[in-house]
């Protein structure tokens, strides 16, 4: 297996009695790649995340994760988020923070002063004396992520990091994930809301029934997934557009949109040329050519993948 | 091994660096100093009321009344209790050290509980009624009324007390000998009706000076000295001493009855403390999902390994200082030589032996579930296993030899608390069977820990209906 990837996964196979989790993965992450893991709930998504971290054992299969052949041999290089993320409700959280990140294998005078400057970082700079349970639920899971950096990992892994997360935490927890990323670590999440991972990723993989059924760069995958559809506002938004706009040739289906039309194209049909003609027919307020979103790209790539009986 | 340390160090930090456990763990010694120091005391504030009254009694025979009357007295009442506090004081069972130390700061105090316990010396006159009396009609002096110092007790004594039947054989030669072969035995007795509510101490007390009438007559009847007759029937028991190659020494019985407990509680109690605490903490850090978390720092052995010995380190606390707390005890009171040192170390071998096997249990059961209730279920058959030495530890300290002791002394994970028992008993087993017995405790110590390792891999993720102990068999062949 090659050693130059962070995360390398060769036929990887998991099951939990007779229900078939992971199913034959290869998948290969490079060191600085910013992956995203979506796919729906049950996917295969955590289990995956856990076999990587070697807190589950593959049943057939083999892993690498930066070089070692276990997460075990890396685990202080690794820093990792579970979905279900827990704490010391009774531990102080400088506590919490000093003995994960002894557990890191970082220690010595200097964990103080990182576990200030992470608190400061995620926003908390005053909870180092404070019991977890005295911190509100969205307080606690800035301090779980502050523990999953604590060793400057090389590798972080992060199992549905935004679940559960107000909009402005939100922006946070993307800041530092950039932030991470741009110091040079490796960065997998998962998630089951895929406008995050598009806003986020460079790489998205796939999960749907325990196979990995996407495994591109984002900007590959939108210049393979054409687009199709035009969203188009009249200037006049009382008249009715729909007839002219179901005239213009290469058009396959019109359909009204809360004040907008959507408007469908012909398979094979030039986008651009469509503008133009549609412009021509009907005085435009706004014109646009709409993208897929991975939602769109994954319910095309779900609907056409008939899941494997268990 | 570092991460190990780490989950250790808090695991035990977790513990012992809370209220709850310094409470409970002095709470025990403090209940016990404080009913010595104080419940006497307390006794001593409710003391019962003297009583005066008068006693009845119907005597065809003659003899009993003026014996009775004689053993009521209260300067006689009041002379037998001085006498029963120097028994007591001079009991061969107690240590010299004791004994010594009780007759001369204690006497006062000794007197205090007697007077306590047998309650103010009564005055009770004893008045004889006429043979034909109408016994019915006497009985009914008996019913309370607002004279409190009426008539206690009516008593009929047979009319064959004290006349003794004849034996059939002749009367072999010898004064005693004739004596003893020409009667055998008394039939009579007598009938005593006491009024309601009547002190139980002065019910004995009536008794006693009954048995003590009718007895004396007897024995004068047979012609007999009853003083002679006490003082031949009377041995003073000497203090057994055990002889070794090393030394002599004296044997304390109540000391030999004591010390097997005493071992067996310290065990268990430090066995327990930890072990539960593991089970406690495992279900918690399971159900608040902390544990993942932890598995992304450190392996699940090595998560298991640190936990076990954190608790483990909790139970020496609990055993050092409750050790320190009974040698202290008895150094305060000069008998500190009564314990062998060997002793104490084969108590710490035996307690890392026996916290290793219920250890791994509990940390196995603490992550195959998701709330405490339901480690019950799982928990019952090593629950059973582990109050059979409560069941059979009399036995086993009564009869250290016997197969029975020999067998359980190797049947794990009691093989510990049964060969503790038998090392503090009269006769400790041989050395061995001791390491016979370690040997099986760490071999069943390894299996106990390769077992919790599997179920505590596959265990702590697991969530949901709470596993069975087919769903365990079948994780460990799984991890």
């Amino acid at each position: 297996m090659g050693t130059d990837a962070a995360i390398d996964v060769r036929r990887v196979t998991k099951s939990f009695g007779a229900v078939q989790a992971v199913r034959d993965l290869d998948l290969t992450v490079p060191r600085g790649g910013l992956y995203g893991f979506i796919g729906p709930n049950g996917a295969g998504k955590t289990t995956t995340l856990r076999m990587i971290m070697s807190i589950l054992l593959p049943d057939s299969g083999e892993l690498s994760v930066l070089g070692q052949r276990s997460a075990l041999e890396a685990k202080d290089r690794i820093g990792y988020l579970p979905e279900e993320r827990g704490i010391y409700r009774r531990m102080r959280v400088g506590a919490f923070l000093t003995f994960m990140a002894r557990l890191k294998g970082t220690a010595g005078p200097a964990v103080a002063g990182r576990v200030r400057s992470l608190l400061e970082r995620v926003d908390l700079p005053d909870v180092e004396h404070k019991r977890c349970e005295e911190l509100s639920k969205g307080m606690l899971q800035k301090v779980q992520l502050a523990a999953t950096l604590i060793g400057e990992p090389d590798l972080l892994i992060l199992d549905e990091p935004f679940s559960g997360i107000d909009p402005v935490n939100m922006r946070l927890l993307r800041n530092i994930v950039l932030e991470e990323h741009r110091r040079g670590a490796t960065i997998v999440f998962s998630t089951h809301v895929m406008v995050q991972a598009e806003e986020i990723c460079d790489h998205i993989v796939m999960m749907h029934g325990g196979r990995k059924v996407l495994d591109e760069s984002l900007t590959d995958i939108r210049g393979r997934h054409d687009p199709r559809t035009i969203r188009f506002e009249p200037l006049d938004p009382d008249a009715d557009a729909g007839p002219p706009l179901a005239g213009v040739r290469g058009v396959e289906r019109v359909t009204r949109d809360a004040g907008a039309y959507r408007i469908d194209l012909v398979d094979g049909t030039d986008p651009a040329g469509v503008m133009r003609d549609v412009t021509a027919a009907v005085a435009a307020a706004r014109i646009e050519l709409q993208r897929p979103t991975l939602e769109d790209v994954f319910v095309g790539i779900a609907t056409g993948v008939k899941e494997p009986a268990a | 091994m570092t991460r190990v340390f780490y989950v250790a160090s808090r695991e035990f930090l977790a513990t012992v660096a809370t209220k709850g456990f310094v409470i409970g763990l002095l709470i025990a010694p403090a209940l016990i100093l404080l009913g010595v120091a104080l419940v006497p005391r307390l006794l001593a504030l409710r003391e019962a009321p003297s009583i005066d009254g008068e006693i009845a009694i119907v005597d065809p025979t003659g003899e009993v009344a003026a014996g009775l009357r004689a053993h009521l007295d209260p300067a006689a009442v009041a002379g037998r209790r001085g006498e029963l506090v120097e028994r007591v004081l001079s009991a061969t069972e107690l240590p010299e050290q004791v004994r010594r130390l009780a007759s001369g700061v204690g006497r006062g105090a000794a007197d205090e509980v007697m007077q306590t316990a047998l309650g103010s010396v009564p005055h009770l006159e004893v008045s004889v009624l006429p043979v034909g009396v109408d016994v019915e009609r006497e009985k009914t002096t008996l019913i309370p009324d607002d004279d409190v110092d009426g008539r206690l007790a009516l008593v009929i004594v047979h009319g064959n007390a004290t006349t003794l039947a004849r034996a059939p054989d002749p009367a072999p030669a010898g004064r005693y000998e004739a004596a003893a072969g020409r009667y055998e035995a008394a039939a009579g007795t007598y009938d005593l009706f006491v009024r309601r509510g009547l002190d139980n101490r002065i019910i004995s007390e009536i008794r006693s000076g009954l048995r003590d009438a009718i007895i004396d007559a007897r024995v004068r009847t047979a012609g007999l000295n009853r003083n002679l007759v006490e003082n031949l029937t009377r041995v003073r028991p000497p203090p057994s001493v055990v002889v070794t190659a090393e030394e002599e020494r004296s044997r304390s019985g109540a000391f030999d009855q004591v010390l097997p407990i005493a071992f067996m509680i310290l065990l268990m109690v430090s066995v327990m403390t930890g072990g539960q605490s593991l089970l406690t903490n495992t279900v918690e850090e399971k159900s608040n999902r902390v544990v993942e978390v932890l598995l992304a720092a450190v392996s699940p052995l090595e998560l298991m390994t640190g936990k076990i010995l954190g608790q483990m380190a909790v139970g020496f606390v609990v055993l050092g200082v409750y050790i320190a707390m009974g040698l202290a005890a008895l150094a305060s009171f000069a008998l500190f030589g009564l314990i062998d040192a060997w002793l104490i170390g084969y108590l710490l071998i035996f307690y890392v032996i026996t916290y290793l096997i219920i250890g791994s249990m509990m940390a196995a059961v603490g992550s195959a579930v998701s709330e405490l209730r339901e480690a019950q279920a799982l928990m019952t058959p090593f629950m059973l296993l582990l109050s059979a030495p409560w069941m059979f530890w009399w036995y086993v300290a009564a009869n250290p030899d016997s197969t029975f002791s020999l067998v359980l002394s190797f049947i794990p994970p009691m093989n510990g608390f049964v060969i503790l028992v038998r090392l503090a008993s009269f006769s400790p087993p041989p050395a061995w069977q001791v390491w016979l017995s370690i040997t099986v405790g760490v071999l069943e110590v390894f299996g106990a820990l390769w077992v919790a390792a599997k179920v505590f891999r596959v265990g702590l993720l697991m969530h949901g209906k709470p596993p069975n102990l087919a769903t365990l068999v079948r994780w460990v062949r799984m991890a």
